[in-house]
């Protein structure tokens, strides 16, 4: 259920942008809204479905909220990526071969 | 588009697009270099490929731009993704770029895909970062 949730987060160019500023540290709510050109609301929204992926986490400062980026889902999708990774590139460099091969024939 | 490309890989051939290409779509080369099918460059063409442990999945053409572009959905109901076959000349030769994309993780190939490996820094940012520069 988890991993589902981590890909439909990162379907969306906002949430990744998001994750992408996430990456420097936590940032607070009203800074990270403004570098958007949607409203509050709207990244508020995006910042809770990141939540519910557990990428990012809430913290309490007083009465600001600052968001912390929280890469561990991100590994599982990371390692599965990879494999896929290994097999195209594989797939690849055997397509290199065959083509050699065809051009010794034709 | 729903989703991000999830995985972007390219490759340099010392060959034609023309040869690229019929390799990409005929169907007794295509088996020397990834799974034998009945591959052909038609849109709304269905065709199987031999995966071999991962069984026969199904395919659908999408999309053909000939000697350019080749795109069709990949194992749907098990993997639900899309490859895109794109063909780039340079010099003498081709450019081929190759777009994955469409994962679901909670499907059966991608928990089995899971099982056994570990766990990694997430590069995954990074290449984020690339698609949100593109």
């Amino acid at each position: 259920m988890q991993q589902a949730d981590v890909f439909a987060a990162l379907s969306n160019p906002v949430r990744r942008e998001i994750l992408v500023r996430l990456r420097g540290g936590p940032i607070a709510a009203g800074n990270l809204a403004r570098g958007f050109a949607l409203g509050r609301p709207a990244v508020s929204e995006h910042l809770q479905v990141l939540r519910n992926a557990r990428l990012v986490r809430e913290e309490r400062r007083g009465r600001e909220r600052y968001y912390h980026l929280d890469p561990e889902p991100l590994s599982e999708v990371e390692t599965w990526l990879a494999a896929f990774t290994r097999y195209w590139k594989d797939r690849m460099a055997a397509l290199e071969t065959v083509l050699d091969e065809e051009e010794g024939d034709a | 588009m729903s989703t991000p490309p999830v995985i972007k890989l390219d490759h340099f051939y010392a060959h034609a697009p023309a040869r690229v290409w019929r390799a990409l779509t005929t169907p007794e080369i295509h088996a020397r270099w990834w799974a034998a099918g009945d591959v052909r460059a038609e849109v709304g063409h269905r065709f199987e490929l031999d995966m071999g442990a991962w069984g026969k999945q199904q395919c659908e053409v999408l999309a053909v731009e000939p000697e350019r572009l080749l795109k069709y959905s990949f194992a749907p109901g098990l993997l639900d993704t899309t490859i895109t076959w794109v063909l780039t000349p340079e010099g003498d030769g081709t450019r081929l770029t190759l777009l994955h994309e469409g994962f679901d993780v909670e499907s059966p190939m991608g928990k089995k895909a899971l099982e056994g490996m570990g766990k990694g820094w997430p590069g995954i940012l990074a290449r984020m970062e690339q698609a949100l520069a593109s």
